[in-house]
C-alpha cells in the first residue's frame, strides 16, 4: 500500500524525472552530433580490443562472439554507468537538495534514465551489427523488455544505495569502482560460462548479473527462450536489491541536507 | 485558519569533533564513541500562519531563520516537535536552482519551471511571458554562460514568479540585483499578497518587513523571543528587551573605549562612556528613523573644573561630516563639573533615514583647549521606517 503511494507520487513527477534526465543526457553530448559520435567509438573500440585478445590468445569458441561480447559489454555497461552516475546523484547537486524539495530519489530515478539513455543510444552499434551478421531474429525477443527491466531495477536498487551511503562517506565511490573492475571479470561477458567446472558455476550464478547478460544473449543472439529459472532468480534478486537499496536510502534520507 | 502549523520545533545539529568521512574511518571507529559537539539551532519554535496572511520572520544572523525556513520547506527535519503544512507550498530559498549554463535561456526555463513544479502545458504558454518580463526576447536561445549575472538573476526570477504558490516561502533572495529589479520584486510580492497567498517572508530588511507582513516572528539564538504585530516585534528587535529587562541589552559598541591611550586632550575631564537611549529610557544601538534618541555622555572631573563645554559630531559611515554642536553653541553654560556625572543631548526626532552613523564626543574649556576628544569612538544604527530613499529625512510635501 505504501509502495503504491510512493509509485503514484514518483508518478506525479514523471515530468520532472524525465526533464532532468534528458537535460543530462543532452549535456553529456555536448549538444553536439560528434558528441554522439564519440560515444558510440567507446563500446566500439572495447570491443575490437577484447575480441581481438580473447577470440585469438584465449582461443575462446563461441558462436556469434563479437555479438556475445558486445552485447555483454553493452549490458555491462549500463548497470556500471547507472551506478557510477547514481553514486553523484544526489552529491552532485547540492542546490537541488538543500534550496528546494521534491522526493530525493528523484535524483537517482533520473540519473538511471539518463544512463539508459545512453546505453539505448550505444545499442544501435549492436542492432548494426546483428544485420551485419544476419542473425536470425525470433519470437524470443519478447523476454527483452522483461529483462531490461530487471536489469533496471537491479541498477536502481544499487544506485539508491551507493548515493545515499556516498553522502556520509566519500570513499564508496572508489570502492565501488574497485569492485565494477572486479565485477567485469567475475561476470560471464568475456567468456561463456561453461569454462568453469560445476562447483565454479554454482558460484558465478549468485550474481544476477550473470542470469540477466546470459538470458538477453539466449533470446536476442541464439534464438532461445530465456530460461525460467534464470529469469525467476534475477527478478527476485533485483527486487530485493531495489527494496534494500530503498531503505538504505530512506534511512539516510532525511541528514542529506546537513550532511551536504 | 491556519495553514501551517508549527509545533514546539527543536532543531540540533551534531558536530563531530573528528568527522568520518570515508568507510574506513567509520569502521575503524566503531570501537571508539564518537564526541560531539551539539548545536541548538531551533529551541521550542511554536507558531501557526493563518490563510492569506504574510509572516516576517527576522533576527541576527545565526539566530536560525534559514534554519527554520528549511524546515518548513522540508529541506530538513526538525529534530523534534511537528511541522504540518496544509497547502502547496513554494520556497524560494535560491533563484536559479538547477541552471545549467550549457543550455540555452529556453531551456533552462523549461528545466527550472518544471523543478518549480510548472506543468508542461504551463511552461509552453509562458515562455515567451518569461522572456518578456525578464527583457530578454533576443537572447532566447543563447547560452546561459553568456549571460551577465544581472541577466541570469533576472531570468531566474521571471521564471520563478510564474508559479502559482498557495503558500510562499521567501528567504533573502530579494537582497539580490540593482534597485529596478528589487522594485519588481516588491510588486510581485505586493501581487501575490494582494491575491491572498499565505507568505513567510525572512529578511534582513526592516523596512520590507514593517511595510509588508502582518505579524512578525522575532528568533535570537534559535529562541522564539517575539511574535506578533510587525511593529511592536521589530521595536522589540530593535530596542532590545524593553521594559522587561533593560540591563540585558548592553551592546559591545558603547563600551568606554581605552581613555588611558588617547593622548587627545589635557585629561582634566575624561570622557568615561557614552550612551544612547531609546525612547523606553533603554540602552540601544539600533534606533527607528524618526525616534526620539537621547546622547548620555558620562565624564569624570578629577578636580573642579569651572565652565567647561561639551560637544558631539556626527559623521556618516564613510567619514562625512554631517552635524555638530556644543553647549557653547547652544547657550548652556556649566559653572563647573566635579567627580563623576553625565549629560545629555536629547534629540526629538531622529532626522535620519538609514545607516550607521558615527559619533565624535569632546570636552573642553570656552575657548577651545581641549580637556578630552574621543574620534568617531561610538556608533549607532538607524533602521529604516519608510521608503523614502538617501541619509536624511527632508520634512516636505507635494502639491500641484
Amino acid at each position: 500500500m505504501m509502495a503504491f503511494d510512493h509509485l503514484r507520487t514518483l508518478y506525479g513527477y514523471r515530468n520532472l524525472i524525465w526533464t532532468l534526465a534528458w537535460g543530462d543526457f543532452k549535456q553529456r553530448y555536448k549538444n553536439s552530433i560528434l558528441g554522439y559520435f564519440w560515444s558510440l567509438l567507446e563500446p566500439l573500440l572495447m570491443l575490437v580490443v577484447l575480441y581481438v585478445v580473447f577470440s585469438n590468445l584465449m582461443r575462446i569458441q563461441v558462436e556469434y562472439y563479437q555479438l556475445f561480447l558486445l552485447l555483454g559489454i553493452i549490458l555491462w555497461n549500463f548497470l556500471s554507468r547507472a551506478t557510477s552516475m547514481g553514486l553523484n546523484a544526489i552529491l552532485g547537486k547540492p542546490s537541488m537538495v538543500q534550496k528546494i524539495y521534491f522526493p530525493r530519489e528523484i535524483l537517482v530515478l533520473s540519473s538511471c534514465i539518463t544512463a539508459l539513455l545512453m546505453s539505448i543510444f550505444e545499442s544501435l552499434v549492436f542492432i548494426a551489427f546483428m544485420a551485419v551478421f544476419q542473425v536470425p531474429l525470433s519470437a524470443n525477443l519478447i523476454y527483452v523488455p522483461l529483462i531490461l527491466v530487471l536489469l533496471f531495477v537491479v541498477s536502481l536498487g544499487l544506485s539508491l544505495a551507493l548515493a545515499a551511503l556516498n553522502v556520509f562517506y566519500r570513499d564508496v565511490q572508489f570502492i565501488w569502482a574497485v569492485i565494477l573492475q572486479a565485477g567485469f571479470f567475475a561476470t560471464p561477458i568475456l567468456y561463456p560460462i561453461d569454462i568453469f567446472g560445476e562447483e565454479l558455476q554454482r558460484i558465478f550464478l549468485l550474481n544476477p548479473m550473470a542470469h540477466i547478460i546470459m538470458t538477453a544473449r539466449d533470446a536476442i543472439i541464439y534464438s532461445t527462450p530465456a530460461a525460467a529459472g534464470s529469469l525467476l532468480y534475477a527478478g527476485a534478486m533485483s527486487l530485493v536489491t531495489l527494496i534494500i537499496g530503498y531503505v538504505i536510502f530512506a534511512h539516510y534520507e532525511p541528514r542529506f541536507a546537513e550532511e551536504m | 485558519m491556519s495553514v501551517i502549523d508549527v509545533e514546539h520545533v527543536e532543531k540540533v545539529f551534531r558536530i563531530p569533533h573528528e568527522k568520518r568521512t570515508t568507510v574506513f574511518e567509520a569502521l575503524t571507529g566503531l570501537l571508539r564513541p564518537t564526541d560531539y559537539e551539539t548545536f541548538q539551532a531551533l529551541k521550542d519554535v511554536t507558531f501557526s500562519v493563518e490563510e492569506g496572511e504574510m509572516l516576517g520572520i527576522i533576527g541576527e544572523n545565526g539566530s536560525g531563520k534559514s534554519t527554520l525556513l528549511k524546515i518548513l520547506a522540508g529541506i530538513m527535519r526538525p529534530t523534534s516537535g511537528r511541522v504540518t503544512v496544509g497547502r502547496r507550498l513554494t520556497p524560494f530559498l535560491e533563484l536559479g536552482v538547477g541552471f545549467n549554463p550549457d543550455f540555452t535561456a529556453v531551456e533552462n526555463i523549461r528545466t527550472y519551471a518544471t523543478i518549480m513544479g510548472l506543468s508542461k502545458r504551463e511552461i509552453n504558454g509562458k515562455v515567451d511571458e518569461i522572456l518578456a518580463f525578464a527583457g530578454l526576447e533576443t537572447f532566447r536561445d543563447a547560452k546561459l554562460k553568456n549571460f551577465s549575472s544581472g541577466m541570469q538573476v533576472r531570468l531566474a526570477f521571471s521564471t520563478a514568479i510564474q508559479t502559482d504558490p498557495e503558500i510562499l516561502l521567501m528567504d533573502e533572495v530579494l537582497a539580490v540585483g540593482d534597485m529596478e529589479f528589487q522594485q519588481k520584486c516588491m510588486d510581485v510580492l505586493n501581487r501575490y499578497r494582494n491575491e491572498g497567498v499565505t507568505i513567510v517572508f525572512v529578511s534582513h530588511d526592516l523596512g520590507s518587513v514593517r511595510r509588508f507582513c502582518d505579524r512578525t516572528l522575532l528568533l535570537r539564538h534559535g529562541e522564539q523571543v517575539a511574535l506578533g504585530k510587525t511593529d511592536e516585534v521589530i521595536d522589540r528587535y530593535i530596542y532590545g528587551r524593553v521594559a522587561e529587562a533593560p540591563a540585558e541589552s548592553a551592546d559591545p559598541v558603547e563600551e568606554a573605549p581605552p581613555a588611558e591611550e588617547a593622548p587627545s586632550g589635557n585629561g582634566r575631564v575624561k570622557i568615561t562612556g557614552v550612551k544612547f537611549l531609546n525612547k523606553f529610557g533603554a540602552e540601544s544601538a539600533r534606533f527607528n528613523a524618526f525616534d526620539p534618541m537621547t546622547i548620555r555622555i558620562f565624564y569624570l572631573a578629577r578636580d573642579r573644573v569651572p565652565d567647561p563645554v561639551f560637544g558631539i559630531a556626527l559623521y556618516s559611515e564613510r567619514g562625512e561630516h554631517l552635524y555638530g554642536t556644543n553647549t557653547d553653541l547652544k547657550d548652556v553654560s556649566i559653572e563647573y563639573i566635579i567627580g563623576e556625572g553625565h549629560i545629555d543631548l536629547q534629540i526629538d526626532r531622529i532626522p535620519m533615514l538609514a545607516g550607521r552613523f558615527l559619533l565624535t564626543v569632546a570636552a573642553h574649556t570656552r575657548s577651545g583647549e581641549r580637556y578630552d576628544w574621543q574620534d568617531k569612538a561610538y556608533s549607532f544604527d538607524v533602521i529604516p521606517t519608510g521608503r523614502d530613499a538617501g541619509i536624511f529625512d527632508l520634512p516636505c510635501v507635494w502639491r500641484r
